[in-house]
């Protein structure tokens, strides 16, 4: 039993020795043999294993990258969604450079912060005061046109009546001066929006819609010219010896973010001339459209009739006759004989003297989407 | 050990054998496990040194191929383990989690000792910084893997009743 034991603790030492003398004879081999060796066991007994480990190593990559992969499209899609508000701001900011490059001297730049009071649809607190020139009743404009008017005076701020405010009024007029009225906002409460009305137009100056509406210079506040909105339709009130007109004014109180206050040394001067190139594009702007509608029209005009042309000559080659014919038929047909007709006696009643209303039917006013929303109002 | 057991033991080294080359590249650590020590041990502490320090050898030979500039450290290094774990095997052959887990780090960093030194490419610091921090580090998590592992494959390693 011993001698067993001992001759299997033989065994094991010499095949210990030599694995470990063929282990060291592997580690002793030169360069020339030594890849030789490890490619051969690779290229057989280790394939299956080094493609798992490839595959692996693979799926490790995969996973680390789709990492990489993932913040990539977060950072890509925030960038995105900060894109459009980017560009709008960017829009805005250069209609405010356009707006000063225009005016060139005699304003403020600020920037307009919205409170989320209940009167605050009303009013802005404005980032400069009197250090900077701002004085009670300075006049606030943004590139679209009036915004509103300071009513309090700080050393670094200010605090603005927007044209929302219920006190809130300008002389406003038609650019060429034939209409004159005051300006003052209008709550629809059933929309939601404020719109603005001009009240006390005379009664024989007539405004179509989609005329402008600029404050006329009068009372000393505003100077002539900038633009207060433009003209939806007429509303009736109880004022007879005067017209009222509903306005879509030309800035949306909650979309006021960058403004310019004007100065008292400005205002002796006008701004004539500042929207003039806006209201001559916008001019240009509806006759292009007109233009093209008018094109449409006439293709639409000459296909029908070309389809008309089709038909009638298939319905002549049929033997039927051409569907354009029945007013031709109708004229070689013999006439009925006329019948004596009884017309009532002359109406002698004196005749209705008032004048008829001169706004055309077609007047129709835009769709209420473009009524600016009050803030906080829900449709 | 019965033909059952064998297969059990087979399947048991396969399955360690392929860990080694799927989950240790996906975790891709810097202490990795080692999944062919822990095969080498549990195959050891089943037969005969003489066997064991065969097995050792060519799995050594195997990982070596993969490190041609390596090759013959791995298998000298996994011989002495493997012929050592099959000679101690009285002493650390036991139910005891604990003590299977200080046998699979004990194999690991003997493994790294002597496979760092015979590979003969980290000299100096780096290497007792090698063999004494991230090797136990590497033995460590090696161990713990082999204890899951060994929990997890019980019903196949444990010797059927009949």
């Amino acid at each position: 039993m011993a001698r067993a034991i001992r001759s299997n603790t033989r065994v094991d030492l010499i095949v210990l020795s030599a694995c470990i003398v063929l282990a060291l004879a592997a580690r002793a081999l030169p360069n020339t043999m030594r890849d030789p060796a490890a490619t051969g066991i690779r290229r057989t007994f280790l394939v299956p294993l080094v493609m798992l480990q490839e595959r692996s190593e693979k799926a490790r990559q995969s996973i680390l990258a789709a990492d990489a992969k993932q913040s990539f499209l977060d950072s890509l899609s925030l960038n995105s969604m900060k894109a459009s508000d980017l560009e709008s701001e960017n829009e805005r900011l250069r209609k405010v450079i356009g707006l000063g490059s225009r005016i060139r001297t005699g304003f403020v730049p600020a920037e307009a912060l919205h409170g989320r009071g209940i009167r605050d649809e009303t009013t802005v607190i404005l980032t400069a005061g009197s250090r900077a020139g701002v004085t009670r009743l300075s006049p606030v404009i943004a590139p679209e046109g009036l915004v509103g008017v300071v009513d309090q005076v700080d050393p670094t701020m200010s605090h603005a009546m927007l044209w929302t405010h219920p006190d809130f009024r300008v002389s406003a007029m038609s650019p060429d001066g034939t209409a004159f009225g005051i300006a003052q906002a209008h709550l629809t409460g059933a929309t939601g929006g404020y719109l603005i009305e001009l009240r006390g137009v005379p009664f024989r100056a007539t405004l179509k819609p989609g005329a402008l509406v600029v404050s006329s210079g009068w009372g000393g506040v505003w100077p002539r010219g900038i633009p207060v909105g433009t003209v939806l339709e007429e509303i009736k009130t109880s004022e007879s010896w005067a017209r009222t007109y509903l306005l879509r004014p030309a800035v949306n109180p909650s979309d006021v973010y960058s403004v310019m206050i004007l100065r008292r040394e400005r205002l002796a001067k006008g701004l004539e001339g500042v929207w003039q190139n806006v209201a001559q594009a916008d001019a240009a702007a509806q006759r292009i459209v007109v233009s093209g509608d008018s094109a449409v029209r006439s293709a639409a005009l000459a296909e029908a009739a070309a389809r008309r042309a089709l038909l009638d000559s298939m319905a002549r080659a049929n033997g039927i006759a051409p569907l354009g014919a029945g007013d031709s038929v109708r004229a070689v047909a013999p006439r009925p004989a006329p019948v004596p007709v009884r017309r009532p006696p002359p109406d002698t009643s004196p005749r209705d003297t008032t004048p008829r209303d001169t706004i055309r039917r077609d007047s129709v006013p835009p769709p209420p989407d473009t009524i600016p929303l009050r803030p906080g109002a829900t449709r | 050990m019965n033909v059952g057991g064998a297969i059990r033991a087979l399947i048991t080294f396969l399955i360690f054998v392929v860990l080694h080359y799927t989950l240790r590249p996906l975790l891709g650590w810097r202490a990795p496990m080692d999944f062919l020590i822990l095969a080498l041990l549990l195959a050891s502490v089943r037969v005969r040194p003489a066997s064991a320090a065969v097995i050792g050898f060519v799995l050594g030979l195997i990982s070596d191929s993969l490190a041609p500039d390596a090759l013959g450290a791995g298998a000298i290094a996994m011989t002495t383990v493997g012929f050592g774990a099959s000679y101690l095997k009285a002493v650390f052959f036991a139910d005891n989690l604990v003590l299977n887990a200080f046998f699979f780090f004990l194999g690991k960093w003997v493994f790294d000792i002597m496979y760092f030194i015979g590979e003969q490419r980290v000299h100096g610091v780096e290497l007792v910084q090698q063999l004494l921090l991230w090797s136990p580090l590497s033995a460590a998590v090696t161990a713990a893997a082999g204890v899951l592992l060994l929990f997890i494959m019980r019903p196949l390693l444990e010797p059927s009743s009949a």
